[in-house]
């Protein structure tokens, strides 16, 4: 029972992560119509930030998530600029920007791999950890999971209440509707795909000091967080998030009796037995 | 151009077995069989993403399924390589049209997602059922030779070439073929718009399926010959970038395209072995040209090569004047000949949206040979009605007999093909195809065909090519529209796109066509020559149900009139008494409901 306790606390943590990057994946769907194939590689990148800030600069770990958010942000304003913006109106954009995200995720994670090396590294986040009765908890993981709800929250503050969140919605709804009524469609479309881009970001430098860093962590994660967004519905936040978390928790509790491999493949059979009864995901609206 | 074709394939084969002998380093020999399996693997994707517009992440589900059936049956079973690899190929037609017919509830991104998912989970079996698949190890298979190499003087890499090049030819070919033919025509019509392929009669189901299973079958095969370069099948072949590779070849080449995939394949093998001298960065670069690529050739290195002969190679069929069949209309005399049993009996049909009841109680029939208009103010329900007759939405009550059948809550398709065909509000056209392949993908029902016969190109399928090719230039000529004939259909101006899209219905050789809204927009001259269409189908026979707000030209070519208002049935009646009936001017001018006393709300609905 502690047990189960335990992994369904550590599931958390790591479902915060998947929801957050999910997150990203399916703002940029609803708002763009595209599939961001190199979203994995920015939560990678907000790791591998994180690495370079300690082991280089000597930062302490709190500086590295500003620093993560800084270099993604604009690594992502200039994948946008060179492999989005301009292609995402074209008739066949979805699959365009499919094609040059997937050139821009091949460049950065080589890039990584050729600065850093295949080797996993570790990351010091914060120290000490608490118990909850039969449960303990890293001071890592409940920063994880406190930073990642505010964060959450903040996004849907952002969402509903201001100007840019109602563009973003606006476009969402239709890019020439919201075109006639004046909104900058390129200019809210790049801060979009920025915004989603440094949320990973956060995600991979919050989650390395827990799972180490290593370059195939976007590659890995991004599979899964498609899995999320098709679940909870394309375009859905509330689906990202619920379905990120969930996901997390039952990899969790699944590992306890099950090897992680054969986990997976349970989860995936589950997703497309899903799919068949309920195609619209657990949160999207009927078709 | 089938002989054409053939002669350029007889070429090629030629080709395959002439190659393998100048090529006598191995190393050189298992890169043009590794461009060779790209190249089939994206055709396989192709199939899906570029002629049935399903965007596939999961191709690799079958490509590894292929490889690991050939390599276990021969581990396991003994089998020879040789032997196993035509059976391996089945595993991944039966999983293709498993997802085919998944695909039934899943478009786009999730059947995108699917895929994927799909191909993980078989990536995860193969890794982790270590008793059977020896898990990341992998399973080894011996070298095969060819029971021919010795015969024809090759090493056992060159006739292994020559077998690889030979099935890729194989499957090219095969697909061209199939391209040129109703099942390529119905792939396309379901990749542009899936509900007007099912107005027209094509089971969009079946297709489907046929499509996905015939693609992983593809890929299966891909998978297959990729076994004897590698020799150890690992859960790899399963993975994301088998996949990526394969549908990025396809969008590199040019989707939708027959060459397209074998150029984009063979780069995607060539290129980065090519840039190995670059060694570190060579992945960088390759990155790098996708990029220039993708932004500079939108549609694909295929968009390079401007042949129109290339573009319009899938709507050339002769079209000898003997193949003219006779009219298949009944004589025009049947009409109003007394009163026998209707075309169509509309009995007391429902529906409700959510709260919204759009449709209540509605009842009227349709005499053989009659033209009935189908008036109402805007909201009235009359699309509702259409699409109620038509299959697109059932009816909660009420029943719909056509021709002495139900055909309530059956699928277009069907009734489509017991000769009750329609048109759609909005211009609904295969835009990007010329109007004679329009038209041509049309005709559809005018004759069932087989796999085998399309694929064989026997000779009663020519001639029933030849006939429907005739069958749809007669329907051009029909609607005006032979001089268009090779022009793309969405280069057509308003009023012929509207002309077309009944040239599409007829095509499909109704007893009875539904037309909804055909004169919406049009202008003065572009009407007239619909009313004088509609005029010729009239004296031909042909029944027709008509909606539209152009209440002129309604009167002047109905028979009869129904007037709907709040999905009911207001009034009924030659168009005279109609126009005279006080119910129907007040619902159209607006003031007081009659029956209810509710104040009118539809007074700025009234047409124009």
């Amino acid at each position: 029972m502690d047990m189960l306790a335990q992994q369904i606390v550590n599931g958390l943590s790591a479902g915060m992560a998947y929801a957050l990057v999910a997150l990203g994946l399916t703002l940029i769907f609803g708002i763009l119509h595209v599939i961001n194939f190199a979203h994995g590689e920015f939560f990678m990148l907000g790791g591998f930030v994180a690495v370079l800030a300690a082991k280089w600069l000597g930062l302490p770990y709190l500086f590295s998530l500003p620093l993560a958010v800084a270099v993604v942000g604009a690594a992502a304003w200039g994948v946008d600029r060179i492999a989005v913006r301009s292609l995402v109106q074209r008739r066949d954009g979805l699959s365009d920007v499919l094609l040059s995200t997937y050139a821009f995720s091949l460049l950065l994670y080589h890039g990584t791999l050729g600065i850093w090396g295949p080797a996993p590294a570790r990351v010091e986040g914060f120290e000490g950890s608490f118990d909850l009765g039969p449960v303990t908890l890293t001071n890592q993981r409940l920063f994880i999971l406190a930073f990642g709800a505010a964060l959450i929250a903040g996004l849907q503050v952002m969402l509903t209440r201001t100007r840019f969140g109602r563009q973003m919605r606006a476009m969402a709804q239709s890019r020439f509707a919201a075109q006639v009524v004046g909104i900058d469609v390129a200019g809210i479309g790049t801060r979009a795909y920025v915004l989603a881009a440094a949320v990973a970001a956060l995600a991979g430098a919050m989650l390395a000091p827990v799972i180490l860093f290593s370059p195939l962590m976007g590659s890995n994660t991004v599979i899964k967080a498609f899995v999320v967004v098709v679940l909870g519905g394309m375009g859905s936040v509330a689906g990202a998030v619920v379905c990120g978390i969930g996901l997390g928790v039952l990899e969790a509790l699944m590992s306890l009796y099950l090897s992680e491999g054969i986990a997976s493949a349970v989860i995936y059979s589950l997703l497309i037995a899903m799919l068949l009864v309920r195609p619209q995901g657990l949160f999207g609206k009927a078709a | 151009m089938p002989l054409g074709a053939s002669k350029i394939a007889a070429g090629c084969a030629l080709a395959a077995l002439a190659l393998p002998y100048a090529i006598t380093s191995p190393y050189y020999s298992g890169l043009l069989v590794y461009a060779a399996v790209l190249a089939m693997l994206a055709t396989s994707v192709n199939m899906v993403y570029g002629y049935l517009g399903f965007v596939t992440f999961g191709q690799a589900a079958f490509f590894g399924l292929g490889a690991y059936t050939a390599g276990l049956l021969t581990v396991k079973l003994g089998i020879s390589y040789w032997v196993a690899a035509p059976l391996a190929m089945l595993p991944g037609a039966a999983l293709g049209a498993l997802v085919g017919f998944a695909s039934l509830r899943l478009g786009g991104a999730y059947f995108a997602i699917a895929s994927l998912t799909a191909a993980e989970v078989l990536r995860l079996l193969a890794a982790n059922w270590v008793d059977f698949t020896r898990g990341p190890l992998g399973v080894l298979v011996p070298a095969a030779p060819l029971p021919f190499q010795e015969l024809l003087g090759l090493s056992m890499a060159q006739a292994y070439l020559a077998v690889v090049l030979l099935a890729l030819l194989a499957v090219v070919f095969a697909l061209h073929r199939l391209m040129a033919s109703p099942y390529g025509r119905a792939w396309l019509a379901i990749r542009e718009s899936q509900n007007l392929a099912e107005s027209l009669g094509i089971e969009t189901t079946r297709f489907r399926v046929v499509n996905v299973a015939l693609a992983g079958a593809v890929a299966a095969l891909a998978g297959v010959l990729l076994v004897p370069k590698i020799f150890v099948i690992t859960p790899d072949l399963f993975g994301p970038t088998f996949s990526a590779t394969g549908l990025l070849a396809v969008i590199l080449g040019g989707r939708g395209t027959l060459l397209g995939p074998l150029v984009g394949g063979a780069i995607f093998a060539v290129l980065p072995e090519v840039l190995r001298f670059v060694d570190e960065i060579r992945i960088a670069i390759f990155a790098v040209l996708l990029l220039v690529v993708v932004r500079t050739l939108p549609g694909g290195l295929m968009s390079l090569v401007k042949n129109r002969r290339t573009a319009r190679a899938y709507d050339q069929v002769d079209a000898p004047e003997a193949a003219l069949a006779p009219p298949q209309t009944p004589a025009p005399d049947v009409r109003r000949a007394g009163n026998p049993a209707p075309l169509l009996e509309v009995s007391n049909i429902s529906k409700a949206f959510r709260g919204l009841q759009a449709m209540r109680g509605l009842s009227f029939t349709l005499a053989q040979g009659e033209v009935l208009g189908l008036i109402g103010p805007n909201g009235a329900g009359k699309t509702t009605c259409l699409n109620l007759i038509s299959g697109f939405i059932t009816p909660d009550e009420g029943s719909v007999r056509f021709a002495g059948n139900d055909i309530g809550g059956s699928r277009p398709s069907v009734i489509a093909r017991s000769g009750l065909v329609r048109t759609f509000q909005q211009t609904t056209l295969f835009a990007d195809l010329t109007v004679r392949h329009n038209v041509l993908i049309a005709t559809h029902l005018a004759a069932t065909e087989w796999f085998a016969s399309a694929l064989l190109a026997t000779s009663s399928y020519a001639k029933r090519e030849a006939h429907r090719a005739a069958l749809a230039a007669k329907v051009l000529a029909t609607a005006g529209l032979a001089h268009r004939a090779d022009d793309k259909a969405g280069s057509l101006p308003y009023g012929e796109q509207r002309l077309l899209a009944i040239a599409l219905a007829l095509a499909a050789q109704p007893r009875l066509l539904l037309l909804d809204e055909p004169a919406a927009g049009l202008n003065h001259t572009e009407a007239m020559q619909l009313v004088a269409l509609l005029h010729k189908l009239r004296d031909q026979g042909l029944s027709i149900l008509i909606i539209d707000h152009n209440l002129k030209m309604m009167m002047a070519v109905s028979d009869r009139i129904v007037v709907l208002h709040h999905g009911e049935k207001l009034a009924e009646g030659p168009p005279a008494e109609v126009r005279a009936h006080p119910e129907v001017i007040q619902a159209y001018l607006g003031g007081r409901k009659v029956e209810s006393g509710e104040p009118a709300t539809e007074a700025r609905h009234a047409p124009a």
